[in-house]
């Protein structure tokens, strides 16, 4: 054990004497990182949305390139040769490769958070599970990175067989380009790429609920790590001069296969667009306490009983922030992007005709017209998001009364589980893709737009 | 009395050609034993068979008693070794590569003794990269002896060598026999085997084709030990 702490620690400090290594252990992680905040540097928060997918790369990054260079060229230098003359099982120097490569790969995800956090990345949900999904990733790409080591005998080869498979799993395996944006074939396909269930799994604990639903991502990285890890262990070799038995690299390969088969079998192929269902809270939490010793005051029985005083109760300092990931508003006189104008002048076209958004009953009207709002601010779609709660204000304030309509926007923001909520899934012709699972999390979001144009009509927030 | 290595029946192929073909000696404690022949002959093969480099196809091996086939940690433990090319971290330093190669050991010898022992005491803390040819030498026969062995094999170490450090080397397997431990020695330098060894085993197509002392070798012939063993290797000129 001694001598596994000194390898251990001797891989470590030859390591951090590695300029090239360092840069490529630390500084390529925190490049992926600064790409992607500047993609979407404009929402000082969709980082966390991309946390899964830039852990993933590292992850990846550390497996395909930085352990199996270190064993090869060691290797081809004699070192394995030598060591092998050491009194110790072979396990032993593979422990302590595994051991260095797993502490300068934690390192690098740490340095990489902080700096996600500095950039204004909030907390992930879950912070348990994503340390437990990290290391079930490292251990899943870390074992196929032995593979690789074990494969080739030369590091320019390292490279080869590690950009076969780092670039496709970024490009069409989920890892750098998210899923949804990806055709119907790709998405099948990437069923047989891990990185997409590292991605998963990350991200279900940094902005989800958990690994309580990532069952199968788990699983799906356990086996390919445990395939790896056996693989390399038959087709270890000290010196170059044995060949490997590649056999063996069928029972890694196989696993993937195995595992993308489960997968399509299980139907997990098809991903929509990215839904943030973040608990938004419930009307109450926008409400102000009644000052002490006084009972709250009953709300109204109906929405054509709402008052001023009703409305002047509501906290809209706590409604998130306008600028924010949830419920994101632009500023009245702000100009969208070029690029999304034509689809800001589809749902403007497409709102007067939209049968949901005309229905009688004003108050399922405005709940219909607010879910056009809410759907894109769940699916996150970027810059859209941000300028259709202003189409739709404007759509409200043409069909309905003005005196109504605060009635109507405080009624729908204190009562968000009421109502017909089908009008969400309507939104195809307005270029707006449909959403999957509950309808809850788009309740919150209309719950959330109603206070923030009620605020505007009625209330502190100023309407510009 | 143990043996420091006993070698019975040694067998290795390469494919149809017969590297190692039932090969046997014997070394004693404060015995240095030399394996002459020409290239090609099996020397690097048995030796890489002793220290469990490659797996032999038939025969046994003891070192101080240990089966080296079935418990080669427990005969590593017991042997140091130097070969023809020794590999290195890049980075590493003197001081690291004996102080990780000491952890290995149950009793190993201390840094700083063996660093001085072997003139490595100015470039302890230097990247091997930066060694020279003779230092990095130096530190492979550092690195052999760190474990305290009972046997140790070099295979051809002076080769490259200047005579300085030549004659060093030769101090060293000197005092190791002084200290009742076997030395086996592979080279190709006949006036370093008549000076160092008290056997001499020579080998040839894979076979050991005479075994003696230097003396006994050539006795009778009237030939200097070199046009011997080339003769005996079928080199005669």
């Amino acid at each position: 054990m001694t001598a596994l702490l000194h390898l251990t620690l001797l891989g470590l400090k030859l390591n951090f004497r590695n300029r090239m290594a360092m840069l490529y252990g630390y500084l390529f992680p925190l490049i992926f990182l600064v790409a992607f905040w500047a993609v979407y540097r404009n929402d000082p928060v969709p980082l966390v949305l991309h946390l899964g997918q830039f852990l993933t790369v590292t992850i990846l990054g550390s497996a395909c390139f930085g352990l199996p260079t270190t064993i090869v060229s060691e290797r081809e230098r004699g070192v394995w040769r030598r060591y092998r003359l050491l009194p110790a099982p072979g396990w032993t120097f593979l422990a302590s490769v595994l051991l260095a490569r797993a502490v300068l790969l934690a390192t690098a995800a740490l340095l990489q958070l902080a700096l996600a956090f500095a950039l204004g990345m909030p907390w992930p949900t879950q912070p348990a599970d994503l340390l437990i999904a990290f290391a079930v990733a490292s251990f899943a790409f870390l074992g196929f990175g032995l593979v690789i080591a074990m494969l080739v005998d030369n590091v320019p080869a390292v490279q080869a067989l590690g950009q076969c498979i780092f670039l496709p799993m970024l490009m069409i395996g989920g890892v750098a380009v998210r899923l949804e944006s990806l055709p119907a074939w790709a998405q099948h396909l990437s069923l047989f790429f891990p990185g997409r269930y590292a991605v998963e799994a990350l991200q279900l604990s940094a902005t989800g609920a958990g690994l309580s639903g990532a069952g199968f991502d788990l699983a799906a990285l356990l086996l390919t790590g445990v395939a790896g890890a056996v693989a390399a262990a038959a087709m270890f070799r000290w010196d170059k001069a044995f060949a490997p038995r590649r056999a063996w690299l069928l029972l890694a390969i196989g696993m993937w296969v195995a595992v993308g088969v489960a997968a399509e079998m299980r139907g997990r192929a098809t991903v929509s667009a990215v839904q943030d269902t973040r608990e938004v809270g419930t009307s109450r939490d926008y409400v102000a306490a009644p000052p002490k010793q006084q009972a709250a005051p009953a709300l109204p029985a109906a929405w054509r009983e709402v008052t001023q005083a009703d409305m002047d109760r509501i906290a809209f300092d706590r409604l998130p922030p306008d600028e924010g990931i949830i419920s994101p508003l632009s500023r009245g006189d702000e100009v969208p992007d070029p690029a999304i104008v034509p689809s800001l002048d589809r749902i403007r076209d497409a709102l007067p005709g939209w049968a949901p958004g005309n229905v009688s009953d004003p108050v399922q009207r405005a709940r219909n017209l607010l879910s056009i709002a809410a759907v894109p601010d769940i699916l996150q779609m970027e810059q859209v998001e941000r300028f259709v709660p202003r189409l739709v204000f404007a759509r409200l304030q043409a069909v309905t009364p003005p005196r109504d309509l605060p009635k109507i926007l405080y009624w729908i923001a204190m009562h968000p589980d009421e109502g017909e909520d089908r009008a969400m899934h309507q939104l195809g012709v307005f270029g707006l893709p449909d959403i999957t699972g509950p309808t809850k999390p788009v309740r919150g979001r209309v719950m959330l737009y109603a206070f923030k144009l009620l605020g505007r009509l009625a209330g502190p927030l100023p309407n510009n | 009395m143990i043996q420091a290595l006993t070698v019975n029946t040694l067998s290795r192929r390469h494919g149809a050609v017969g590297a190692v073909d039932g090969i046997s000696f014997a070394i004693a404690a404060g015995e240095v034993f030399g394996l002459l022949g020409p290239n090609g002959a099996g020397k690097t093969t048995t030796i890489e068979c002793l220290l469990g480099l490659v797996r032999p196809d038939a025969g046994s091996i003891a070192i101080c008693g240990v089966d080296a086939r079935a418990q080669p940690r427990a005969a590593r433990a017991r042997t140091g070794a130097v070969l023809q090319v020794t590999g290195l971290p890049d980075k590493i330093t003197p001081r690291e590569a004996l102080d990780v190669f000491g952890a290995f050991y149950p009793s190993p010898l201390n840094t700083n003794v063996l660093l001085e022992r072997f003139g490595l005491r100015e470039k302890q803390d230097a990247a091997y990269e930066s060694l020279s040819g003779g230092q990095k030498q130096r530190l492979a026969l550092a690195l052999a002896f760190v474990g305290d062995p009972q046997l140790l094999v070099l295979d051809e170490p002076t080769a490259g060598l200047d005579p300085q450090m030549r004659r060093e080397l030769h101090d060293h397997i000197r005092a190791m026999k002084a200290a009742g431990r076997a030395v086996l020695l592979a080279t190709h330098d006949m006036d370093e085997a008549q000076a160092l060894c008290d056997r001499i085993a020579v080998i040839a197509a894979g076979r050991i084709v005479a075994t003696g002392t230097p003396a006994e070798l050539i006795a009778g012939s009237g030939a200097s030990l070199e046009d011997v063993i080339l003769t005996l290797t079928g080199g005669a000129r």
